[in-house]
């Protein structure tokens, strides 16, 4: 997982005009804590930061949007404290990028650099981009999914969706069907003997049931 | 025709980081499932789209070589091969504007998903710094779709991963496997070479067959 942060950051600093990048997540308790920077200098102002709970990365994990602060030499007053650090430490800008998955921030991507004001446009839309496919791949991580598991439901699902469309190819050329009402017929069938949709159209595709052997679409068995 | 898919908002904006830090023209990701390709999930543009489907219809290109070989594969210039390795699919793609085309595996560790396909309308090859940011694009695409089909139950497919599953071709291949009196393996392998002979599309071909303004078992008339 920090890996992939770190991979995340090395990214944005190659890819995007940023000097160095961090990702500070909150840890279940819901406080914030630095995941991953791309400099120990960076780090350090990060860390900073959160101990002194201001700055542009903790008001952008509070309010859930991107905080640009282009010039930092002139945020004295809006954080002091975290302003004065940041410059010592040779940043004049920076921009921070809500990590969000349905509404939900669990953290920060902050962008940091050298020269005076933000990110451009399009630097920021990747770099949102890249901050909210991180998000998946971190809420994924914390759910403890497994890459093999999900991967064999993924084939299997798609071996159903192939082998329920040919199955309904099959019934549509068979019975003068259109495809929508061989899909009916499939389900009537499946239903009148108790079958699982899926087992009946791999019987179908696979040839050993004949699709003109299927119930008439019609008026149900049931009374 | 064929749109610009956008089912996937997540894989949609990684195609468009991937042609923002590897300065290409296009990008696209393919689904596959074992060995087959299973569709294009999401792409940056319409041309990126036809590379998809030509390598749908074909069963050849850098998307099906890099997810079967499970490495990055790179053509800088379509027109003048240093290997011929695609024979039907680089003149269609040439004719589709592509002039260098980039393939490169989606998977985390040993399962592998699909690929992601970068392309440019210039020869010219990617440099070393734009390969590692398409390779880490294309993790981030592996592990963009495993979250998707991890919000749904087993047994069912992701809506965003469904949308682009190729339906109509499936139903294609029933159809034609009872025309034919053949698997529908076998009646896919049929669809695919009309399509090639024709010059067209899998899916186009397809929907006329579901249209039934194409049958197999006409007699041999050629122009249906």
């Amino acid at each position: 997982m920090v890996d992939l942060l770190i991979l995340l950051n090395d990214r944005c600093v190659e890819a995007l005009d940023v000097t160095a990048a961090g990702v500070m997540l909150a840890a279940p308790g819901g406080d914030l804590q630095v995941l991953a920077s791309s400099s120990a200098a960076l780090r350090a102002v990060e860390l900073f930061e959160l101990q002194a709970e201001e700055g542009p990365c903790v008001e952008c994990y509070r309010t859930g949007e991107p905080v640009i602060a282009a010039d930092l030499t002139a945020l004295d007053r809006r954080w002091p404290r975290f302003a004065r650090r940041a410059v010592e430490a040779g940043y004049r800008s920076a921009d921070s990028l809500p990590m969000r998955l349905r509404g939900h921030t669990i953290g920060a991507l902050n962008l940091f650099r050298t020269a005076l004001g933000g990110l451009a446009a399009p630097d920021l839309t990747a770099a949102q981009a890249l901050a909210d496919v991180a998000t998946i791949a971190i809420i994924q991580h914390r759910t403890a999914i497994d890459a093999h598991i999900l991967n064999d439901q993924l084939s299997e699902a798609l071996n159903s969706r192939v082998i329920i469309e040919q199955a309904k190819g099959k019934v549509s050329q068979a019975s003068g069907l259109d495809v929508d009402q061989a899909f009916d017929r499939l389900r009537h069938h499946a239903r009148n003997h108790n079958l699982r949709l899926t087992d009946l159209c791999r019987n179908i595709a696979d040839g050993a049931l004949n699709p003109t052997a299927l119930d008439p679409l019609g008026p149900s068995r049931r009374l | 025709m064929l749109g610009r898919t956008d089912g996937t908002p997540g894989l949609a904006r990684l195609c468009e980081v991937a042609v923002d830090v590897a300065a290409v023209t296009g990008a696209g990701i393919m689904l596959a499932a074992g060995d087959q390709p299973q569709g294009g999930l999401s792409s940056s543009d319409g041309v990126a789209d036809v590379i998809e489907e030509l390598q749908f219809t074909l069963g050849e290109g850098p998307c099906i070589d890099a997810h079967g070989q499970g490495s990055a594969v790179s053509e800088p210039d379509l027109a003048a091969p240093a290997v011929t390795r695609w024979p039907a699919f680089a003149p269609a793609a040439i004719e589709a504007g592509v002039r260098a085309i980039f393939g490169f595996p989606v998977r985390t560790g040993t399962v592998r998903l699909g690929a992601l396909n970068l392309y440019r309308d210039r020869p010219g090859p990617l440099s070393g710094d734009q390969h590692a940011d398409a390779l880490v694009v294309a993790d981030l695409a592996a592990l963009a779709i495993l979250a998707l089909q991890a919000t749904v139950a087993p047994g069912a497919l992701a809506a965003e991963l469904d949308a682009s599953f190729p339906a109509v071709v499936q139903q294609a291949a029933g159809m034609v496997s009872v025309q034919l009196n053949v698997t529908v393996g076998d009646a896919l392998v049929r669809l695919r070479a009309h399509a090639f002979a024709a010059g067209r599309l899998l899916s186009a071909v397809a929907e006329d067959v579901v249209a039934r303004r194409l049958a197999f078992d006409d007699p041999p008339s050629d122009v249906p």
